[in-house]
């Protein structure tokens, strides 16, 4: 083939692949898909390297993903002045998070920590962090050639609906295939589309479609259960229940040493779910202990009426109108009850 | 810097539009020579002063060795560079894993000796940039070539960017002539370098990171027995993986060279379809191979001093071959396991040649020095009978990959009972859908490698219609774009 051949080859590609791109990025947003990020490694690295704000200028936040629905970070940033750096991440125990800050004698900031019981206390640590240490390993290992290309990928994303890797790269388009299952094989229910839509600042959100189909609703309380979610059976206890509370407290303790403030939040389920939760992990067994053992104050939805009536559409995290409310709401707990303050605005309930 | 990342396609861009500028031929090898050193350094920008001193030391000890008259001082001179080359990458390499050798041996004599584990960092690439001035300063020993006039050159050589990390491992006559002369791409080598390195990228991120990688991972890190079918699809997804993650690598260093109008030597060429174990050496990670062959095998005496050293000499080379991949015993039996299949190769050819010396002897004069890499003439042929071979051949290989993967014996010896015997409860691990894609991939890697095997990628595409070709490079952008993996690091850069 000579040069004019493949040039004309080079532009029929272009021209399909353009189009081809085009017309899914139009079909996708006609079906009312928003943008959405990779809640990836690169993403939290670009909030992990921001903790070392002065703790009068950012609260960070670790925990599991119902923090990452329930808090709502424009709200927060408006009413407080304060940045939000959200560290928490879906699926995982922030307990890794936890020790990472407090080893880091850098930081000395506002730290909140959301605490879902099955995850925080989880019986199998090496599922529970797996996550969380590949994370605080890229961190650690993040090249000057991966900072850039985050930098770019943000700015692409920005963009693009299908540059959304769990919804529509090409092994989550083949996951959505209805294939027969392999018997013996526990696979992970597919989630459905529009639930976990996520920020450039990390925060996640159900889409507008996700809340109107009770369908998927219901399909996404199934994953819950297929999922060990509801595993009544009692959480752990004894020496290895001690051994947590004592890790916890001495990280707590290094960061409070430094001048650091440090507050645990529980935030509200509901459903079958909460049912299966008050089974395993009672209250009095594991936050009331948490938060006497380590000496750390906590809110917990159930205890004050403006956070106690929230009804999560799957069972276990909120919308992004009751996130908006749960913040307000959240913030002036903490400045009235908490003792908590942000000299950066005047805030006045 | 890795090829399969935003910051690399920016970075190239850059490069590209700087060599297409009205500068002399002198500042656009300085632009490539920065422009090296910051791919190197995007990574870990410490190591990049290893770099500099391989290249400053290899260059005067090579033209040294060239010019110095004295044999002793040229003796000298050769121990200094390979104690230079070879102990940087002892240090980085093997030093955590000669310690606990160490460590193993003294406690077995009663020492009870626990040193502190080393926290070394592999420098990304050093493997391949030590062969890369090693060879230099062998030739230079054995006047094999002249030395490189310019330290520009020669540091571009060392250091250019598309070869840096994971080879093609070039040699200087390959390399250095074509930095002496002004050179830009051609339109058709601009094209071709672009479709090469859409192919490449294809194979690494769809194929290796995408579909192979997940499944592999999961048999591997498995702790249980496995189930025959799932200990199968893991080695044949790790199989598929180390291909198309390495000679996606390779494909994409030619297609960057290219685009640049160089030229960078072959790596792989169709390796599943390979008639037998020397074939196979001829197809896979070739210009190690061909290093091996050239640098230890031929030295050490080849097959020109009797049978034995020929058997023995064949063996060394496999299990340093082996070593080199890796600072792990594991990587030394696979290298053994290699070493053991081209010697039955080697029993069956000699035996053949021995039923037909007669009419060999009267036909065809027998070649000074046979490489006891080549294949046998029996498996040269390609008809389809010969494709049970190729598959015979597919089959072998695969063992080996298991202690190639495996992170210790115990996990290999757990994964070759699994593949071979009937586990009572094996875990049963893999999806429907793994299972598929891992069989639709191999299959297709096969079957592609077998018609593709005596011909090149570049060559079909210039017989193809260009709308049919616009289509595939379509198919296979589309499929790169979608697939969105993130920017992994190329299995091969921790060697």
């Amino acid at each position: 083939m000579n040069s004019s051949n493949l040039k004309k080859a080079g532009i029929l590609t272009a021209l399909l692949v353009t189009g081809t791109l085009a017309c899914w990025e139009i079909y996708l947003r006609s079906k009312g898909f928003p943008i959405s990020y990779d809640d990836d490694a690169a993403l939290w690295s670009t909030k992990r390297v921001k903790v070392y704000q002065p703790s009068d200028a950012a609260t960070v936040f670790i925990g599991s993903s119902r923090i990452k629905y329930d808090l709502d970070i424009p709200t927060w940033e408006n009413i407080t002045g304060d940045k939000v750096i959200q560290l928490s991440m879906v699926g995982t125990s922030p307990r890794p998070f936890l020790e990472d800050l407090a080893s880091d004698k850098n930081f000395k900031g506002k730290l909140i920590i959301d605490i879902t019981e099955g995850l925080f206390f989880g019986r199998n640590k090496l599922s529970t962090e797996k996550t969380s240490r590949e994370f605080e390993n890229y961190y650690k290992t993040w090249t000057p050639a991966q900072k850039f290309s985050s930098y770019i990928n943000y700015i692409i994303e920005s963009g693009f609906v299908f540059l959304e890797k769990n919804k529509f790269s090409l092994n989550a388009l083949l996951d959505d295939l209805p294939v027969i299952k392999r018997k013996g094989v526990s696979v992970r229910g597919v989630f459905p589309k529009g639930f976990g839509m996520n920020t450039s600042e990390r925060q996640s959100f159900m889409d507008a479609r996700f809340l109107k189909d009770t369908l998927q609703q219901k399909r996404q309380q199934q994953n819950w259960i297929q999922g060990n979610n509801f595993d009544k059976t009692p959480g752990i206890s004894g020496d290895s229940l001690e051994t947590i509370f004592k890790e916890v407290k001495n990280n707590i303790d290094k960061i409070k040493a430094r001048g650091g403030q440090i507050l645990f939040v529980r935030t509200p389920s509901t459903g079958d779910y909460r049912g299966a939760e008050e089974i395993a992990y009672p209250r009095q067994k594991y936050w009331d202990k948490l938060l006497s053992y380590t000496n750390t104050p906590g809110i917990y939805f159930e205890d004050y009426p403006e956070t106690a009536h929230f009804i999560c559409p799957e069972w276990s995290h909120l919308t992004s109108s009751d996130a908006v409310v749960y913040t307000n709401s959240l913030i002036k707990i903490l400045i009235q009850e908490k003792g908590w303050s942000f000299p950066k605005k005047k805030i006045s309930f | 810097m890795v090829f399969n990342s935003y910051t690399f396609i920016v970075f190239f861009l850059v490069i590209l539009i700087l060599h297409n500028l009205p500068f002399s031929w002198k500042i656009k090898k300085i632009n490539l020579l920065i422009a090296s050193y910051i791919f190197y350094a995007a990574w870990n920008p410490p190591f990049i002063l290893l770099l500099w001193m391989a290249t400053i030391i290899d260059f005067f000890v090579g033209r040294a060795l060239y010019t110095q008259p004295n044999k002793h001082k040229r003796h000298l001179l050769l121990v200094l560079s390979l104690c230079g080359n070879l102990g940087m990458l002892c240090f980085f390499k093997y030093g955590g894993f000669l310690l606990e050798n160490f460590t193993h041996l003294v406690n077995a004599l009663g020492v009870d000796y626990h040193p502190a584990k080393p926290n070394i960092i592999l420098p990304a690439g050093i493997s391949f940039y030590t062969f890369t001035t090693l060879c230099y300063t062998i030739d230079m020993y054995k006047k094999r070539s002249k030395p490189v006039k310019s330290m520009l050159d020669f540091s571009l050589f060392v250091t250019f960017f598309p070869h840096l990390v994971a080879g093609p491992i070039v040699r200087p006559p390959q390399l250095v002539p074509q930095f002496e002369t002004p050179h830009k791409a051609t339109q058709q080598q601009l094209m071709q370098g672009l479709l090469l390195i859409s192919l490449g990228l294809f194979l690494k991120v769809v194929l290796a990171d995408s579909m192979l990688a997940g499944t592999a991972n999961n048999v591997f890190n498995s702790k249980d027995s496995l189930a025959t079918l799932d200990a199968w699809m893991g080695v044949l997804a790790f199989s598929g993986q180390i291909f198309c993650d390495f000679a996606g690598y390779s494909t994409c260093a030619i297609g960057v060279a290219s685009c640049l109008g160089f030229i960078l030597p072959e790596n792989f060429l169709y390796p599943y379809a390979a008639i037998g174990f020397s074939d196979f050496w001829r197809r896979w990670h070739i210009t190690l191979s061909a290093w091996l062959r050239d640098y230890l095998y031929i030295p050490l005496g080849g097959n020109r001093k009797g049978k034995l050293r020929t058997y023995t000499n064949l063996m060394i080379t496999m299990l340093l071959g082996g070593l080199w991949h890796g600072a792990s015993w594991t990587f030394v039996v696979w290298g053994a396991l290699h070493g053991f299949y081209l010697w039955i190769e080697k029993l069956i050819q000699d035996f053949r040649k021995m039923k037909m010396k007669p009419q060999v002897q009267t036909v065809i004069p027998s070649p000074v020095i046979v490489q006891g890499f080549m294949a046998p003439r029996f498996l040269r042929k390609v008809n389809s009978s010969n494709f049970l071979l190729a598959l015979l051949t597919f089959f072998m290989i695969n063992v080996t990959w298991v202690f190639f993967r495996a992170p210790d014996f115990t996990s290999a010896w757990r994964m070759l009972t699994s593949m071979f015997s009937h586990v009572k409860n094996g875990q049963v691990l893999l999806s429907t859908l793994s299972i598929i894609k891992v069989s639709i991939i191999i299959v297709g890697i096969v079957i592609f490698h077998w018609f593709m095997r005596n011909t090149r990628v570049v060559t079909v595409a210039n017989k193809l219609p260009w709308w049919l070709l616009g289509i595939i490079w379509a198919v296979i952008l589309l499929l790169l774009i979608l697939s969105q993996e993130s920017t992994s690091s190329f299995i091969y850069f921790q060697f």
